[in-house]
């Protein structure tokens, strides 16, 4: 037996303290980074070594066998599907309240109540036909009516550019994310070549993919050397390994699925012809074009046919009167040609703009008093003229504030759901993964408690040596 | 079970937030009194409620279209009741002057000039406005109806006003109808309504051998009072007989619409408390109820905080000093 020996297993020892009490101490220090996963120190006892004219049986102290993080896969999946999930109500739930603001007109005033002003002063002058004053009254009230057709189309488009200009942001933090994803793959590569265990480049790899997958949805694999490889669902690859896609928005026409003119569509070298923006789903970016496509322009082509149809049907009774100028077949509103931007186009007839006398009141010429026309007009308000006849301007109006509430509502709903899950996730990743300060504080006092037990082994071969030495003397 | 702080800090983060999310919407119902403060609150709350708006505001317009056509049809009344009481005395005249036994040709020049004072006054009645609008001239308000040699000049137009919701009323008597036993077309109160037919008011010829016209009449029985013709005074007898039939039914006619104006705007009001009613149900918060879960909330929220102190609180590392 050799004194030697015996000090190397202290110095092992002493050295196996010191790594899991720096990684204790690592643990500690980061127990607040953002994607951390705590790490353990595995150690193994060393096996003994036959050394001559002795058998192996005496062990040479602990070995570290490699510093792990303690995580379930499986959970981190499910905790970024959440996280993307989460993330997709959330974006949407900014713009469908800036939507709902929009046509919110509870402690207001608002188009609802423009719509009865306008027709009821129609009714005012069925009641007093020559009165220029209620002549007055009827355009103001036009006009505030046309206003708010403008207002409303105008901040509705308003959303739409703010979702615009959040994608542009999207668009530029996912190709960054992207390129660092890729070059995580390559770092933690070479680590590992060279059997280094990368434990936070993981963590960090682990946290990029996180990330990305807020955006979209996607699907990750591993390939067999361990790169995360990252396909966009419906489109196509992302990232494979070192390789990575680029993404960009771009302003373009209109198109038959619902993107608005001049709004970004979504273009990405993963796919052949380029743009993404109708096969993109979930996460930040397809809840926003969802939105944007489908509730925002839902709600836009239905105030342009609702302006339509009022300009219509009023003109089409405003033409059969006489004016008070004597002439017929005046327009009220400017005729539109098509419904589409009906809601932007709409405007009073240069004719009443320019005269309160070309407003056409009787049905027949020369008669002051005849008030037909007037009263025919108000009663447009009544008229089933919306939905296949189904339903009132005012029905229809309605309708679409009721149909903003709710879908505001479902998301708002969906929303917190979807927070009681995500956190329920994040409380069990925790579990598995995160640090607990207790748990480190009386690791650290274990291993304090072995290095002293170690550095006495040592004093003891020392010890040991020295009386050996001692016994010539 | 694995606790971390970072769970306990989570878990104390969330509660404080979710117990403060309530407080502010109980803190904002209190404040706006309401309970529906924007459409996601209730959708279909939010609809139904713009919807009773819009009624209200209509119904508010038909209760002032239906005040104005009270104030058109009574002028109408106290004209044709005016009427009516001087065609009664054109009717004593022509009695009293039929006989040549209790009138002669002095008695019948002075009470002639009598005559032409009512024939006057039936023009003035005739010619009855209210602001610049003749009561009696169908369609042409801004032209007397009444020329002063007693032609009509007017057309047949029924003015109509919503008094409900498509509910129309006429506001007006045209003057054809009401200064001629038998005008060749009276007008009919439904007309207006009739999908399309923005009819042309017709002319107002009417047929002479059927029809006695107020003004003729007594321009007849001046004349014939100027020129002693007694069998002309006892002709005007029985036609004002029938003039004033005519001029009463119109004003049963008047009566009864002003009563359903009476009836229409009692109805209006009615469906106005209503539907404020319903409407507060729908959109105000109810004060006792959000007072007491605001109550209620504080103390969930001070529980949460003073939970989350002691969970926070201690650590091992406060026991090893």
């Amino acid at each position: 037996m050799r004194f030697a020996s015996t000090t190397v297993t202290g110095t092992a020892g002493l050295h196996a303290s010191r790594a899991a009490i720096a990684t204790a101490g690592h643990n500690i220090a980061n127990a607040n980074t953002e994607g951390f996963t705590r790490q353990r120190v595995e150690q193994e006892s060393y096996a003994p070594a036959a050394t001559p004219g002795q058998k192996p049986i005496i062990g040479q102290g602990p070995l570290i066998s490699n510093v792990n993080r303690i995580n379930d896969q499986y959970l981190d999946k499910q905790v970024r599907v959440a996280h993307r999930d989460f993330s997709g109500f959330e974006d949407r739930e900014m713009s469908l309240k800036q939507l709902e603001d929009v046509f919110n007109e509870m402690n207001g005033d608002g188009l609802n109540r423009l719509v009865s002003r306008f027709f009821n002063d129609f009714r005012k002058l069925s009641n007093d036909p020559s009165n220029t004053a209620v002549r007055q009254a009827v355009r103001e009230s036009a006009k505030a009516l046309v206003n708010d057709f403008h207002r409303l189309r105008n901040q509705v488009d308003d959303v739409r550019k703010h979702i615009d200009s959040r994608m542009e942001g999207y668009v530029s933090e996912l190709n960054s994310l992207t390129k660092s994803l890729a070059e995580l793959n390559v770092k933690i590569k070479m680590n590992q070549i060279s059997g280094a265990s990368p434990n936070d480049l993981l963590d960090q790899r682990d946290q990029v993919l996180k990330k990305i997958y807020s955006f979209m949805e996607v699907n990750m694999f591993r390939d067999e050397s361990g790169s995360y490889n990252v396909d966009i669902v419906n489109v196509g690859p992302m990232v494979s390994s070192s390789n990575f896609e680029k993404f960009s928005v771009a302003r373009t026409p209109a198109d038959d699925q619902g993107k608005p003119e001049n709004a970004f569509d979504l273009k990405s070298s993963a796919s052949a012809n380029g743009v993404i923006t109708h096969a993109v789903r979930g996460g930040r970016i397809g809840g926003l074009l969802e939105v944007r496509d489908k509730t925002l322009s839902t709600v836009l082509a239905r105030l342009d046919e609702m302006a339509y149809s009022i300009t219509d049907a009023v003109n089409q009774v405003h033409q059969q009167g006489y004016s008070a100028d004597g002439r017929t077949k005046v327009d009220f509103f400017k005729p539109l040609d098509t419904i589409q931007g009906a809601a932007q186009k709409l405007d009073l007839s240069d004719d009443v703009m320019s005269s309160l006398h070309a407003i056409a009141t009787a049905a027949v010429p020369d008669a002051p008093g005849d008030n037909r026309i007037a009263a025919a007009i108000g009663r447009i308000q009544h008229d089933r003229i919306m939905g296949d006849g189904h339903s009132t301007f005012d029905d229809w109006y309605n309708s679409i504030i009721a149909d903003v509430g709710v879908a505001s509502a479902r998301n708002a709903e969906n929303l917190s759901q979807q927070k009681g899950i995500l956190n329920q996730l994040t409380k069990m990743r925790e579990q598995v993964s995160g640090v607990s300060i207790d748990e480190e504080t009386t690791k650290l006092l274990q291993f304090q408690h072995a290095f002293d037990a170690s550095a006495k082994v040592i004093q003891v071969a020392d010890e040991m040596l020295k009386t050996v030495l001692d016994l010539k003397r | 079970m694995r606790v971390t702080e970072r769970t306990n800090f989570d878990v104390a983060r969330d509660s404080i937030a979710r117990s403060k999310g309530r407080m502010e919407k109980l803190q904002f119902q209190a404040s706006t009194l309401k309970k529906l403060n924007a459409p996601s609150d209730d959708p279909t709350g939010a609809a139904k409620i713009m919807e009773m708006r819009t009624d209200k505001v209509n119904n508010d317009q038909f209760v002032t279209n239906a005040k104005l056509a009270e104030m058109f049809l009574s002028n109408t009344d106290h004209a044709l009741g005016e009427i009516g009481d001087l065609l009664i005395r054109a009717k004593e005249i022509a009695l009293g002057q039929a006989s040549g036994a209790s009138s002669n040709e002095s008695t019948r020049l002075g009470i002639a000039e009598e005559v032409e004072q009512l024939y006057q006054q039936a023009v003035a009645a005739g010619n009855r406005r209210i602001g610049d609008r003749y009561l009696f001239s169908g369609y042409k308000v801004h032209t007397p109806a009444i020329t002063p040699d007693g032609n009509y000049t007017g057309d047949d137009g029924q003015i109509m006003t919503e008094i409900a919701k498509d509910v129309f009323l006429a506001i007006n008597i045209p003057g054809h109808e009401a200064f001629n036993t038998n005008p060749s077309d009276s007008a009919d109160i439904n007309r207006m309504q009739e999908q399309g037919t923005l009819r042309e008011p017709a002319s107002t010829q009417v047929s002479p051998d059927q029809n006695i016209n107020i003004f003729n009449e007594l321009k007849n029985l001046r004349i014939s009072l100027l020129t002693g013709d007694l069998e002309g005074i006892r002709t005007t007898l029985e036609r004002f007989d029938d003039l004033h039939g005519q001029v009463m039914s119109l004003r049963a006619k008047v009566g009864s619409r002003i009563q359903g104006l009476v009836g229409s705007m009692d109805s209006a009001e009615r469906q106005t408390i209503t539907s404020a009613t319903l409407s507060s149900n729908l959109e105000d918060a109810d004060m006792a109820e959000v007072l007491s879960n605001l109550a209620k909330e504080e103390t969930v929220f001070r529980s949460a905080l003073s939970s989350s102190k002691h969970l926070i609180q201690p650590t091992l590392l406060d026991f090893l000093k």
